[in-house]
């Protein structure tokens, strides 16, 4: 057996993980009759349908040609998480400015080439003008700078 | 009559001084993000959301509308000037108008376009004024039955008319549907879905989900091909076409709304339909002698028109009957349900300045999009020139901010995050966002009005087909797909479809 179609595999197998994993959770909850649909209900069926359609994919990706799966550059994702994830911790921490420049910093690391000192410069132009927009234009509950 | 009654009454609401400003600014905000490349509508309208939320459910609506016809025509100037569409409705655009722009016509491209908008989006105006209300009082009537045949048509249209792999769509939408559920079952107060984390008893925010499905992974994609397209900023020249030019795309124009009115309505179809039609169309029937792919006026003028009225329409199943029928759409209803606003048909007589106000700041936003591009263009070209350097970190920061401002919640920014690496996963799989997007917002209400056409029919299931109306919403997607599964047809498609 040979995989025609490597994307589709994939994609078919995601489908019937998603499904798996969804339709675990819904088991522990009631299931109900169709007159008096529990909150599994709906989930349980729909579950299925994405399990069948997975299926379906799967195993037409071994009948079927298709593309490959194109590579994956790790670099630009995990940096972008990254970024987004200690934006999310600064900004709980030590407010909206520190985490703009750790944001901004950070990412600049997705590309290959960093120049420090534009990210730097960038970042004090976001903050100035996200501080501008968003707190005192907009007036969103933001705090700004850490409290101590 | 009562449809000039209702229109001048919406001219009142859109017209008062606070809401023009705020049509403008959208349109401001919406052209100038729109204009940046690689950041299509979707991406636009959910970056620039929380700018609405300090405001009213009409005024938020209406910038919101301003930012989405910003966007658009932001799309078309980078099709013209960079070859690079926005979005997947100006792709057509980039065939005739960078040929265009090569050959030193930048600037009647970029005012045939805006022209050609403006005219298809007066006309739209009228045309959902018109349908609109019959709409909504038909769908009033409907029972728990028909509005759930209704939904599941709504979304087989949606991917039959969509790119890409019939069954992988139809598996997103269920994905979209799963996700939906998350967070607390509002029947029996169970939390559903929460996979130990006590945050997503709210469920997932739907802002994080567009941004990290249409925002995010885009600018990742882009970082992992850098590639440079010459920009023709030099040489755009008068703005204004000839009266040849104009001439020559009249009837251009008057096909491509033509067309635009009648694909927009459709679920699914929106912009990105009617621009592909009308340059099909426009290819066929255009008066000889036919420039077409070497920078036809033609070629850029009804495709735009199209477009527009396109974009114009698909508000017609959102207002009427609370169904998105594209992404921005859903987006839309997203952020009429964070203003407290269940979408719907019962929005046209419980809110009626919403309605009309919105209705008649479609036509308000056109104008301002004519009188603010014309003259503005030469400032927008030079923001194409932003290095991407500079760019995707701003992104990064309009994005994460406006996540955590929805609710002010960080755990939404860490939400963003994973929600960031499941859209790069299915990215890379080739499965589209646009179904699951639509699953994900239709996926409660589906629910919904399931249990209670249950309930009411006692558990019998056959009363989906044996209700007339039901019925033919359900004949209706059956049709759909087996027509699309039937290979010829299947060839058809992908082949309008890669053209």
């Amino acid at each position: 057996m040979r995989l025609r179609s490597p994307k589709d595999f994939w994609a078919g197998l995601l489908f019937i993980g998603i499904a798996v994993l969804f339709m675990g959770f819904a088991t522990q909850y009631r299931f109900g009759e169709a007159q008096r649909m529990g909150p599994g209900y709906f989930s349980i069926m729909v579950g299925a349908v994405l399990a069948g359609l997975g299926a379906i994919v799967a195993i037409r990706s071994l009948a079927i040609d298709g593309p490959p799966v194109e590579r994956f550059v790790a670099r630009p994702l995990l940096v972008t998480v990254a970024a987004i994830v200690l934006f999310g911790l600064a900004l709980d921490h030590l407010g909206l400015a520190a985490a703009i420049a750790v944001l901004v910093i950070v990412s600049a690391f997705a590309e290959r080439e960093v120049r420090i000192g534009t990210s730097v410069a960038l970042a004090a132009l976001l903050i100035l003008f996200s501080v501008a927009a968003f707190v005192w234009v907009l007036g969103l509950p933001l705090q700004v700078w850490p409290e101590w | 009559m009562e449809t000039l009654h209702n229109l001048v009454f919406g001219m009142g609401v859109a017209l008062s001084w606070q809401n023009i400003v705020y049509c403008f600014i959208g349109c401001v905000l919406g052209t100038l993000v729109g204009v940046l490349p690689g950041i299509g509508p979707v991406a636009t309208v959910a970056m620039l959301l929380p700018f609405t939320f300090k405001l009213g459910p009409a005024p938020a609506l209406i910038m919101l509308a301003g930012i989405y016809y910003g966007a658009q025509y932001g799309g078309s100037t980078t099709a013209i000037l960079v070859n690079i569409p926005g979005e997947s409705s100006s792709v057509v655009t980039t065939i005739d108008g960078y040929q265009m722009a090569r050959r030193g016509r930048a600037g009647p491209a970029l005012g045939i376009a805006a022209i050609g908008s403006f005219f298809a989006g007066c006309v739209a105006t009228v045309v959902v004024a018109l349908f609109a209300p019959p709409l909504a009082e038909v769908a009033l009537k409907f029972s728990p039955v028909e509005y759930f045949s209704l939904m599941v048509f709504g979304l087989v249209a949606a991917i039959v008319l969509a790119r890409g792999s019939l069954i992988k769509a139809l598996a997103m939408v269920c994905v979209g549907l799963l996700l939906g559920m998350i967070g607390t079952d509002v029947n029996s107060g169970v939390i559903r879905f929460a996979f130990g984390a006590p945050e997503l008893a709210d469920g997932i925010g739907f802002v994080s989900l567009a941004m990290a499905f249409f925002g995010m992974t885009d600018v990742i994609l882009n970082l992992e091909n850098p590639e440079q397209k010459g920009v023709f900023a030099a040489a755009i020249g008068r703005v204004l076409p000839s009266l040849e030019d104009i001439r020559t795309s009249a009837w251009a124009i008057l096909r491509g709304t033509g067309l635009g009115l009648i694909l927009g309505i459709l679920p699914g179809g929106g912009a990105l339909l009617a621009s592909f039609a009308a340059y099909m169309l426009e290819k066929k029937v255009a008066k000889p002698p036919r420039h077409f792919g070497e920078g036809d006026i033609r070629g850029v003028a009804a495709p735009e028109s199209a477009n527009n009225a396109g974009a114009q329409t698909s508000f017609i199943p959102m207002l009427t009957l609370g169904i998105p029928s594209n992404p921005t759409m859903a987006l839309m209803i997203g952020a009429l349900m964070i203003q407290g606003i269940a979408p719907g048909p019962q929005v046209m007589t419980e809110r009626p300045d919403l309605f009309w106000g919105l209705i008649a700041s479609m036509w308000v936003g056109n104008l301002m999009l004519l009188v603010l591009n014309l003259p503005l263009i030469g400032i927008w070209v030079r923001l194409l020139n932003v290095p991407y350097r500079l760019l995707f970190p701003s992104i990064y920061v309009f994005c994460c901010i406006g996540v955590y401002t929805v609710d002010t919640k960080i755990f939404d920014v860490y939400e963003l995050a994973a929600l960031t690496m499941l859209g790069y996963l299915f990215l890379k799989l080739d499965c589209e966002s646009a179904p699951m997007i639509l699953g994900f917002i239709l996926g409660p209400m589906m629910e919904e009005n399931l249990r209670r056409a249950l309930m009411i029919a006692q558990g019998d299931a056959s009363v989906f087909v044996t209700r007339p109306i039901s019925a033919s919403f359900l004949i209706a997607a059956v049709a759909l797909l087996i027509a699309i599964a039937a290979p010829s047809l299947r060839a058809k498609r992908e082949e309008v479809m890669t053209e």
